[in-house]
């Protein structure tokens, strides 16, 4: 008996009520690609080409990627099984490594079906605008399923990364230690810090790490430095600002329970999550400004999308919090 | 004649279509430690729900001192203290940053000094800077019942709150819990598996099975168990028609 698949049946079985569903938004979501493809099969077509002539490249990279991803999901799902409530149920050893290899390879394999789907699906397309290059798709599927399973076997070969174990959040919340020898001093204030912290604590610096991977991917080549330092400051701010939505979203949802005892009226309790996170925002509105001046675009229009960017801000978030905390019996 | 701490009257509660509590009727007078007992699921922690106003209830009637929960909240929930559980406290702020919340939300101008006094019973103070996500389950359970007792409320609402606690501090705590309710003349309502709280504490006790208060026992009920050394598990068991 595999327990982790089993269970995993069972958990999908739970869930079969929203089986319909899925399979209508997969349908729809492959008939709409098929759709842009057979639009834009003109301009697809040399693409295409670029990735038949190009094939060993593609299936070196996706051997590379599938192998790395492959090597951390197996370190991940160790430790994660390792502390399940599966962890002591006897397996036979035959079957734990069927198991394993079927869990830990599984979006690979998603990835070659999907792949398998993708290229009969654009085949289909060509052979129906008649176009000679029906095999095209068939070739680059097997150049990419081929690299992914190679990767499969490779990420055995890569060196086991350490499972992250995430600290608390609060050891990334810049936070001032004070000694007061005195007694408390009542306020709601320190509502407005909550998501202004929980926004800190979830741009953990590997995270922030990872996302700018693929800002410095986008750059064109002969980019300047000081160029890119101004965009993946744009990038910093507009992250910080979607996490402080975020964080707020989060923390008044929390807060809701938290406080739903007290006597506290929601406008109070409204006004002390929205002032400091507006705060926040037109900072950002005015650093956006400022990255845009360094642009060489001009102060009204800096100005202009800086002043745009607060004002959506402050009234996404307080309609966020009104929405949140502004129905119902408690606040 | 003044008026009960807690007067529960014909409440009906429940999520969605499911309805977990059937017709409860329960009075708190003044100096009443009242525990709530019953297996897992039974609606012991729906029912504190209901009391605190975490949970709307469908049917029924919930006063406070003589506030309904329902038409004067604000007057219900000023003598109202609940500890939560402690998963629910905010992680990011400090627990001196909780106690100030709800010493603001309750629109007091400072906290008293008998609850800094527990505090130091307790050995809490060292914890008054520290994030809550750093605290391990037992501080975080001090705190919840710190923050209930903050603007010492007639009405003490705490569910489980001994789990997690050391035998030393659960002592001190309920020491305190006693001499807080006689002092201020208030009531608590507790939810608990714990028998020896009602074997030395309570004042008043009641079972609730499947969402109906199966039985009840008085003070004098319990008084008499206690002077004929009786065991209350057996009672219990007698109560609830286990063999």
């Amino acid at each position: 008996m595999a327990p982790r698949l089993a269970a995993a049946n069972l958990i999908r079985l739970n869930r079969r009520t929203h089986l319909l569903a899925r399979a209508v938004a997969v349908s729809f979501c492959l008939g709409t690609l098929i759709a842009l493809f057979y639009a834009e099969r003109d301009s697809a077509l040399p693409a295409l080409r670029w990735l038949r002539l190009h094939g060993l490249l593609c299936a070196v990279l996706a051997a590379i990627a599938s192998a790395l991803l492959i090597a951390r999901r197996r370190s991940l799902k160790r430790a994660e099984y390792a502390r399940s409530w599966l962890a002591a149920v006897p397996v036979k050893v035959s079957a734990a490594r069927w198991e394993s290899l079927a869990i830990e390879t599984l979006p690979a394999i998603a990835a070659i079906v999907v792949l398998g789907v993708l290229g009969v699906a654009c085949a289909l397309v060509l052979v129906l605008a008649k176009r000679a290059e029906f095999f095209a798709p068939f070739a680059i599927e097997a150049y990419l399923s081929g690299g992914i399973a190679a990767g499969i076997i490779g990420s055995y070969l890569v060196p086991q990364p350490k499972p992250a174990i995430l600290p608390p959040g609060s050891r990334y919340v810049p936070h001032q230690k004070v000694s007061r020898a005195g007694g408390v001093r009542p306020s709601l204030r320190a509502l407005g810090a909550w998501p202004i912290r929980q926004m800190f604590a979830w741009a953990q610096p590997k995270i922030v790490s990872r996302a700018l991977i693929p800002i410095l991917v986008m750059m064109p080549m002969g980019t300047t430095a000081d160029a890119a330092m101004v965009v993946i400051a744009m990038f910093g701010t507009m992250g910080a600002l979607l996490l402080l939505w975020s964080a707020v979203i989060f923390a008044s949802r929390a807060a809701r329970s938290w406080l739903a005892p007290l006597p506290v009226p929601r406008g109070a309790v409204i006004r002390a999550f929205l002032l400091p996170a507006c705060a926040v925002i037109v900072a950002a509105g005015a650093i956006e400004a400022l990255l845009l001046l360094v642009f060489n675009v001009s102060y009204r229009t800096s100005a202009q999308l800086g002043a745009c960017t607060a004002l959506i801000g402050c009234l996404t978030v307080g309609a966020a919090l009104v929405w949140i905390l502004g129905h119902g019996r408690t606040p | 004649m003044t008026s009960p701490i807690l007067e529960i009257r014909e409440l009906r509660a429940g999520y969605g279509v499911r309805t977990v509590l059937e017709n409860i009727s329960m009075t708190l007078a003044a100096g009443d430690w009242f525990v709530l007992l019953g297996p897992n699921g039974c609606g012991k922690s729906t029912l504190l729900d209901c009391v605190v106003s975490r949970l709307i209830p469908s049917g029924g009637e919930i006063c406070i001192a003589g506030h309904s929960l329902s038409t004067a909240p604000y007057e219900a929930k000023l003598q109202l203290g609940y500890g939560c559980a402690p998963d629910v406290l905010p992680g990011l702020l400090t627990s001196r940053q909780c106690l100030e919340v709800h010493a603001g939300a309750k629109g007091m101008a400072a906290i008293g000094d008998d609850l800094f006094a527990l505090a130091d019973e307790l050995k809490f103070t060292a914890y008054l800077e520290s994030f809550v996500d750093t605290l391990s389950l037992g501080t975080r359970q001090k705190l919840a019942v710190l923050l209930a007792l903050v603007g010492d409320p007639q009405l003490i609402v705490l569910d489980e709150a001994f789990n997690g606690l050391d035998p030393a501090s659960a002592l001190v705590l309920k020491r305190h819990l006693r001499a807080r309710i006689e002092r201020r003349r208030g009531a608590l309502l507790l939810a608990t598996h714990s028998l020896d709280i009602v074997e030395h504490y309570a004042d008043r006790a009641a079972v609730l099975i499947d969402g109906r208060l199966k039985h009840a026992w008085s003070k004098d009920e319990l008084q008499r168990l206690r002077a004929r050394g009786d065991d209350f598990e057996a009672a219990l068991a007698e109560a609830i028609g286990e063999p």
